[in-house]
């Protein structure tokens, strides 16, 4: 689903933000990300979601390579991607259920097909009651899940997560990610930044280890043992 | 078959995004009144200024050309003419240069008329016999002011070649001067119209501009989830096409304002002139132009606005970058 190639990126200015980055992830998975802050994890989701270019080397994602596909394809390349971020990045001035439809109002979904979905996506993530409601009226945690509600309404075969558990508490994040591994366990890959070890380890997936823009380490999911 | 269905199906997904920007923009518009306001009022001001001067030159035009009497050619016959050579040299005229219209004046009538306007009425009564000669009043064929003056300088030209008459006159001096005096305003209206489409151009390409900067945070947001450049722009530009078409209509309702109070100090003047005459506004077809040109102008600024925007969305900018 998603492979990298010896990336390396380059920020205008010269920082190095990953060195010689190669992995591959195969569809349906769930994989974590960690490492400490700084250490490029956030460039790599920012590559795959091609808000950034590769300076070296080739990513590609669901077969397509990114390096070579032109800016003007980057929406469509996002479409098919959900993203979650640590602040959520919902629409202040908008419903939940109309953030919650951004993605397919984008793709010009006929109205009563958006409100189906947007109603079955609420509720998978346990937010129905709360579709009219404004997100600031909204805890940390149901923001967040506003968030991933607008993630997977699509339907999008990849699922980033950027620090999502960032802002809450340790019983909030074990219910989100038991909320990631539902939706990978349906066939879509889940790439997941954090550096919230403990929990990581309790959901014994796949971890790359990220030190310094490059690889440190790549941990199977099979050789974790429960802590 | 596989492709006119995918077609259709693109189409439908393109109108159903911008029957989607078309109202929330309108929504964002009618969300801060205020602002949306003063844009309106002067958007409508700048648009009302050169409509004003058009309405004014034509209401002009319309009044020289409906004046006959302001554009006929008066002939004097000689002395000596009688009736039948006035009424012989009419029936020419009217075949010969199909005017507008003749009129003939016989001696009486041209005292009747004097005594009336002059003043003079008994001391007329001491004149032995009535030395007015027979006069025609031939107006040209009703036009343009340009080839009104033409037509009355053709018409002159003929009938100063006839026997009979003594004099054919017409000082189209004042006419020309007329004729240029309008060519010069109608110029002067090019201009204005020019500079202040410019001004409604700039106000809502400013507008937009700080509408844009307010509203970062959404547009980075819609771009995160996968908008293309086309969906950011759409609310902007139908925005600025709002604006345009709240300019236009503002500007005529004024001008219909304008002409509403008007209307009675022009008339009153006008009545010491002897003329009747009523203001033209600007009529349903002009009025429809005029809200479409200002939607144009407004659609034409957001879009210059939201394009200099845009080439900081492309990939590697500073999007979701914190």
């Amino acid at each position: 689903m998603i492979q990298f190639e010896r990336v390396s990126k380059i920020y205008e200015g010269g920082s190095r933000a990953l060195s010689d980055v190669s992995f591959s992830i195969e569809r349906g998975s769930m994989v974590f990300i960690t490492g400490h802050s700084g250490a490029g994890k956030s460039t790599l989701l920012r590559l795959v979601m091609m808000l950034e270019r590769a300076s070296r080397g080739q990513v590609f994602v669901n077969g397509r390579n990114l390096s070579k596909t032109p800016d003007r394809l980057a929406p469509l390349v996002r479409q098919n991607t959900g993203m979650i971020f640590q602040d959520h990045k919902l629409l202040k001035d908008k419903t939940v259920a109309d953030n919650v439809a951004l993605p397919l109002m984008i793709a010009g979904l006929k109205y009563s097909d958006i409100r189906k979905r947007v109603r079955a996506a609420l509720d998978k993530v346990g937010l129905l009651e709360k579709e009219k409601a404004w997100p600031l009226t909204l805890s940390g945690g149901e923001q967040q899940r506003v968030g991933i509600a607008r993630a997977i309404v699509s339907m999008p075969p990849l699922l980033l997560a950027d620090e999502p558990t960032g802002n809450l508490d340790p019983m909030l994040s074990r219910e989100l990610f038991a909320l990631f591994q539902h939706v990978s366990e349906q066939g879509v890959t889940v790439l997941i930044a954090s550096h919230d070890l403990d929990l990581i380890r309790q959901m014994r997936k796949r971890v790359l280890v990220l030190s310094g823009g490059r690889l440190a380490d790549d941990i199977p999911a099979s050789d974790q043992v429960a802590g | 078959m596989g492709i006119v269905n995918r077609l259709r199906r693109k189409f439908r997904a393109w109108l159903r995004r911008h029957s989607y920007s078309f109202f929330s923009s309108l929504g964002v518009l009618l969300q801060h009144k205020a602002g949306t306001l003063m844009t309106v009022l002067v958007l409508g001001i700048a648009m009302f200024l050169p409509l004003s001067l058009y309405v004014t030159l034509a209401n002009l035009e319309g009044m020289d050309l409906r004046q006959d009497e302001w554009s006929a050619v008066t002939v004097f016959f000689k002395q000596a003419t009688d009736e039948a050579e006035v009424r012989r040299v009419a029936e020419e005229i009217q075949q010969q240069l199909d005017p507008g219209a003749v009129e003939i004046i016989s001696p009486d009538q041209g005292m009747l008329e004097f005594r009336e306007l002059s003043g003079f009425g008994e001391s007329l009564d001491m004149l032995e016999e009535n030395p007015l000669p027979w006069v025609m009043q031939v107006s040209p064929q009703q036009g343009s002011t340009d080839t009104t003056s033409e037509r009355v300088e053709q018409i002159t030209r003929y009938l100063q070649s006839i026997e009979s008459v003594e004099s054919a006159q017409f000082d189209y001096k004042w006419l020309q001067r007329l004729d240029r005096m309008m060519g010069l305003a109608k110029a002067l209206a090019t201009i204005l119209t020019l500079l202040f489409g410019l001004s409604v151009v700039v106000v809502v390409a400013n507008t937009i501009r700080l509408d844009v900067a307010s509203r970062t945070e959404e547009i980075e947001i819609l771009v995160l989830v996968g908008a293309g450049n086309a969906f950011v722009r759409q609310p902007f530009l139908y925005s600025g096409l709002w604006y345009g078409l709240m300019g236009g209509l503002l500007a005529i309702v004024l001008l219909q304002l304008t002409l509403l109070y008007l209307g009675r100090p022009i008339g009153l003047l006008l009545e010491t002139y002897g003329t009747a005459f009523e203001l033209q506004g600007l009529g349903g077809y002009n009025s429809l132009y005029l809200i479409i040109f200002g939607g144009v102008l407004g659609w034409l600024g957001a879009w210059m606005s939201v394009r200099r925007y845009l080439r900081q969305l492309q990939v590697g900018g500073y999007l979701g970058r914190r």
